[in-house]
């Protein structure tokens, strides 16, 4: 319940902050919310020599929406997302997302971004990023670079980021219309992680068929994020009617790799992708028509 | 005064909500330094040999206590692993313990320890161990109890069930782990603890270092919730004292999270084979219930889950069986309701599955077998309300609206059932003593040695006191958790206020006399001269009952008459008689409506009614809170709460608050409670019986039959986790 000891810095400014990792390497470790990074240091699954706490840098905790995409800066914390109007009206599926993370006090301090930055396939930003065709803006000595999110989870807990580098925004595509999403997860109880989730984002054209741009992704049911691309390519071009939802939540639940665990057997997790698919392709239809 | 009933709000609740509550681990002292337990890692076995080197030499160490040096206590029972071998008999047991001037020099120093172990073969398998399984008691009352022919009945009823129902290990979780600061002055001992029963462990202390139970005192102003685990003393007390007089300074001990999963006590595992048969009109005809429940094997503790089906209906041949199974697992405890909470689960979701075999609705099956007496002793209850719960309860939920065949209730997708359970709680009473002082300053003192578990006994005491002195509460003070002031029995059992507020009423109706008689022999008074009959005493103030406009504030009577206090001090025995002349228990009625997603498993408990006859209600706001955490934990049996143990190495997995799962608020629907509020003047002179555990007894059941008529699912085996739903 005490983590070893460790050093200490908050950097003022972001070049201070990528000056700091580039020194100490893989011996630093960023704080945001230190909602993941804190258990796991008390639990000693962590033990960092030095801590680079981000919290201090001012402007990093917009959320706008500037040439073509929502932007989410290091500092948003998920309260914020709740509570954005730009993100209530044009990214519901954002709201699903934040809202059935951990509890409000959870909220308040954790980040969107060190969601994704924790690379754990648990987390629910992941998925909803995947279907969102999310770019994470990673900041080093090098200089900026952006990396497509399906590109961003390589392996358990590990992400395309290098160890001097922050992620320092996520810039989100602007959906065109007639586009929906929705995440549904299933948890055990209200603040657990997921058994299981879904995130679903579709647009359709004027015939009533998905787009290119449709895009599923899935928590908690593989050693990664996933990103359902079989599923995806099932729905392009498809009217979705009820035979269609039925075979891409099909396609999806023959994506997932979970393993058996204490939140249940794989069996039953795939099973549950395949409902919360076909529910979030439901749900996000709906949304297409402008329901909620 | 009139304050008893009213809905008081708690005495200490700003205390609480400010942080000013000084909680056991809260007190600090001239050369306070740390303890922290090293515990094992395996479930069986020896230490072969404990390297602490570098742990002593490590920073601000100042001392490590192992089985090789640790100080000899004769008589240590096997249970508080004292250090006092080199056997090892659960995972997790404490080991060693390191002392430090920091808590975490400490820690540090605890993880350089290396111990080596000869490990045996671990007892981990319950089932397997049902052969070997021994009977046994719980407080005293035997596990095996049948009167009747069961065997002859069960072959003539016409109609019969024969289900196993299980329940998992629970650990009690209370937001404040268990914490202990030992202190030593020459001989004495002081300690203060978050404890439930201040008077046994100082016994038991005393017993254990050798010296005079006057030498001990344990003080804990507040328990951050206990539930049964702060009832025995366990090893960490003795062990934070035994450090403490090796360093010659105050050890703190503060348990982790982890820790309250292992050497602190757990409801234990369950396998309960119900066989029930009945009339075909519904009548019961025989019930077995047989148990098995696991221990360690260092101690027996029974979970006397059959002890309700001996109370609960009329049943000519009854038969109840416990048998104990043991692991290498930590001691088992008293856990809110011990034995009532996963034996109503039991009985009362047979019940449910008999009413659907004999097509009846289950709440007229319970009315039919309805019983005015104990159904074993014959005798009468001292007071039994339980038909017009039923009644009061179905009401208020809506229970005629209700279509009986599974599956036919819905709200759009989700699947919507009901379901009802019978609750009981024995009602209990210990002797208790008690003081009430009046104060030079006017104010009044009521005190004794309970404990404020969260039950609300710090405002209850003042109520009583209020109401037997008419005195406002606004001029009375509470003091307890203090083995100093007079002795009351361990906060358990639902027995406190039944014990306790006898003795303040005594020592409240001593102390009042007290005062006339000095009033009116002190010629300074107004009311001089007066009979004592004659004169009265209220909000303060000694007067003629004829003139009250003659009176005197009691500051000014006492600072006149030398200004020391007045006190009476009462010791109350209950009436031993009582329990041949009756069967004393509190009981209530639960109705719960659950919906259920059916194609992905999740239950919600949308809502509760339930309504209690508990005797006399002393303050309906506490109660009121008593009932709902007890429905609460009644979901979280049902639903959640489940200590997973790694088979191979008995170690509970899911040792934390994330992954061990107790129901928060955002799980919890709508919670309608009420009480038949009808006083049971038999058991103690306000008439109330205790309400701290009643509220989880039944609700698992209530839960489990709504979920079954919900889906058409009956899952036998706690909890209904969603994937059971969809398998
Ligand atoms: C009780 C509880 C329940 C939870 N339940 C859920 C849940 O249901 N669903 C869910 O999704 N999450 C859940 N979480 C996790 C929570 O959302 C975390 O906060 C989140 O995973 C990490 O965000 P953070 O800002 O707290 O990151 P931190 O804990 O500060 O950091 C996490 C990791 O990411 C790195 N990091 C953080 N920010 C950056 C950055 N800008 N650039 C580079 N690296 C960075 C850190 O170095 C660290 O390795 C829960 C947490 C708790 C405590």
């Amino acid at each position: 319940m005490i983590p070893r000891s460790f050093e200490y810095s908050a950097p003022g400014t972001l070049d201070e902050a990528v000056a700091l990792l580039q020194k100490l390497g893989s011996d630093a470790k960023i704080l945001s919310g230190g909602q993941s990074l804190i258990p796991m240091m008390k639990l000693r699954l962590a033990s960092p020599p030095h801590i680079v706490d981000i919290n201090r840098i001012p402007g990093l905790d917009y959320i706008t929406e500037k040439d073509g995409f929502l932007r989410i800066g290091a500092l948003v914390r998920e309260s914020d997302l709740e509570r954005s109007e730009l993100v209530r009206s044009r990214f519901p599926i954002l709201v699903d997302t934040t809202s059935v993370i951990a509890d409000p006090l959870v909220r308040n301090q954790a980040t969107v971004c060190g969601n994704l930055a924790h690379g754990d396939p648990a987390n629910d930003h992941p998925a909803t990023m995947l279907a969102l065709g999310a770019i994470v803006v990673a900041v080093g000595p090098r200089g900026e670079r952006d990396v497509p999110v399906e590109n961003f989870f390589p392996a358990l807990f590990t992400t395309a980021l290098e160890a001097d580098e922050i992620l320092r925004e996520i810039k989100i595509p602007i959906p065109p219309p007639s586009t929906g999403g929705a995440y549904l997860k299933l948890e055990r109880k209200v603040g657990d992680y997921a058994t299981a989730g879904v995130a679903v984002q579709i647009t359709l054209n004027n015939s009533g068929a998905c787009t290119a741009a449709a895009g599923i992704g899935l928590t908690n049911v593989g050693f990664t994020p996933i990103k359902a691309v079989k599923a995806e390519a099932f729905v392009k071009g498809k009217q979705l009617d009820q035979a269609a939802v039925k075979q891409a939540s099909e396609i999806a639940a023959g994506e997932s790799h979970p393993v058996d665990d204490i939140r249940g057997p794989a069996d039953y997790k795939r099973d549950l992708v395949r409902v919360l698919t076909a529910r979030a392709i439901v749900r996000a239809l709906e949304r297409v028509k402008g329901g909620v | 005064m009139n304050t008893i009933g009213k809905p008081i709000s708690r005495v200490d609740g700003k205390l609480k909500v400010t942080g000013s509550a000084r909680y056991s681990a809260e007190f600090d002292m001239p050369g306070l330094c740390y303890a922290v337990l090293v515990q094992s890692t395996i479930p069986a076995g020896r230490i072969a040999g404990m390297d602490d080197s570098l742990a002593r030499k490590a920073a601000g160490v100042l001392a490590v206590l192992t089985p090789e040096n640790a100080q000899r206590l004769p008589g240590a029972e096997k249970r508080l692993s004292l250090l006092q071998d080199n056997q090892v008999y659960y995972n997790g047991q404490p080991v060693a313990v390191v002392v430090a001037e920091k808590l975490e020099e400490a820690h540090h120093a605890a993880s350089l320890i290396k111990i080596r172990y000869s490990v045996s073969a671990p007892k981990l398998d319950f089932v397997a161990g049902f052969p070997s399984s021994h009977p046994g008691n719980h407080n005293g009352e035997p596990g095996d109890m049948s009167w009747g022919d069961v065997d002859g009945a069960l072959k003539d009823s016409d109609i019969k069930i024969d289900q196993v129902y299980t329940t998992p290990i629970h650990h009690h979780n209370p937001m404040e782990p268990h914490a202990a600061i030992a202190q030593w002055n020459g001989d004495e001992l002081t300690v203060h603890e978050s404890a439930q029963d201040i008077s046994g462990h100082r016994a038991k202390l005393a017993k254990l270092f050798g010296v005079q139970e006057s030498n001990v005192r344990l003080i804990c102003l507040f328990v951050g919730g206990g539930f049964g685990c702060k009832g025995p003393l366990w090893s960490h007390v003795p062990l934070a004292a035994m450090a403490a007089r090796q360093v010659n300074r105050p050890v703190k001990i503060v348990l982790e999270r982890p820790q309250m999963f292992g050497p602190v006590g757990a409801r234990p595992r369950t396998h309960q084979r119900l066989t029930v048969g009945a009339t075909r009109e519904g009548k019961l005809t025989a019930i077995r219930h047989e148990v098995h429940a696991h221990t360690s094997v260092i101690e027996d503790y029974l979970e006397s889950s059959a002890f309700p089906t001996r109370v609960m209906y009329g049943c000519p041949n009854v038969s109840t069986i416990h048998r104990i199974v043991d692991l290498n697992l930590g001691t088992p405890t008293y856990t809110r309701a011990p034995g009532v909470a996963t034996g109503t689960y039991a009985l009362e979701v047979a019940m449910d599955e008999l009413a659907y075999k004999l097509n009846m609705d289950p709440l007229q099956l319970r009315l039919l077998n309805y019983t005015e007496n104990d159904p074993q002793t014959k005798l009468p209850f001292t007071g039994k309300h339980l038909r017009d719960c039923y009644t009061r309860a179905a009401e208020r939920f809506g229970w005629s609206n209700r279509t009986r065949e599974p599956r036919s209730m819905r709200d759009g997708s989700q699947l919507i059932g009901w379901g009802v359970a019978t609750e009981t709680y024995p009602a209990n009473r210990r002797p208790a003593s008690a003081l009430v002082r009046f104060k030079p300053d006017g104010r009044v003192l009521v005190a004794t040695g309970t404990h404020e578990i969260g039950n609300g006994i710090y405002t209850i005491m003042i109520q009583t006191a209020a109401d037997a002195l008419n005195v406002s509460p606004d001029l009375i003070d509470a003091q307890l958790g203090d083995t100093a002031l007079p002795p009351a029995p361990i906060t358990a059992g639902s027995m406190t206020v039944a014990s306790v507020t006898p003795a303040i009423q005594t020592a409240a109706e001593r102390v009042r006399t007290r005062l006339l008689q000095m009033a009116v022999a002190d010629s300074g008074s107004p009311v001089h001269d007066a009979s004592v009959d004659e004169v009265d005493f209220k909000d303060g103030l000694i007067f003629r009952k004829l003139s009250p406009n003659r009176s005197e504030k009691l500051g000014d009577f006492i600072a006149r008459n030398g200004g020391q206090p007045i006190e009476g001090i009462a010791h109350v025995e209950p009436d031993e008689t009582l329990k041949q002349k009756f069967a004393s228990h509190s009981f209530g009625a639960v109705f719960a409506e659950v919906s259920v997603d059916p194609d992905l498993g999740p239950t919600r408990v949308r809502r509760v009614t339930a309504v209690y006859d508990v005797g006399k209600v002393l303050n309906e706001k506490t109660a009121r809170s008593q009932f709902i955490g007890g429905i609460v934990w009644g979901i979280g049996l049902a639903l959640h709460e489940d200590s997973h143990m790694d088979a191979r190495t008995g170690r509970i997995v899911n040792e934390n608050l994330a992954d061990y799962h107790v129901p928060v608020n955002a799980d919890i629907g709508e919670i309608d409670v009420s009480a038949i509020d009808i006083a049971d003047t038999h058991l103690n002179p306000l008439g109330a019986r205790g309400i701290g555990e009643i509220g989880i007894t039944g609700t698992a059941a209530a839960v489990a039959n709504a979920i079954y008529h919900a889906t058409g699912k009956r899952i036998r085996d706690l909890p209904i986790t969603p994937q059971k739903l969809i398998a």
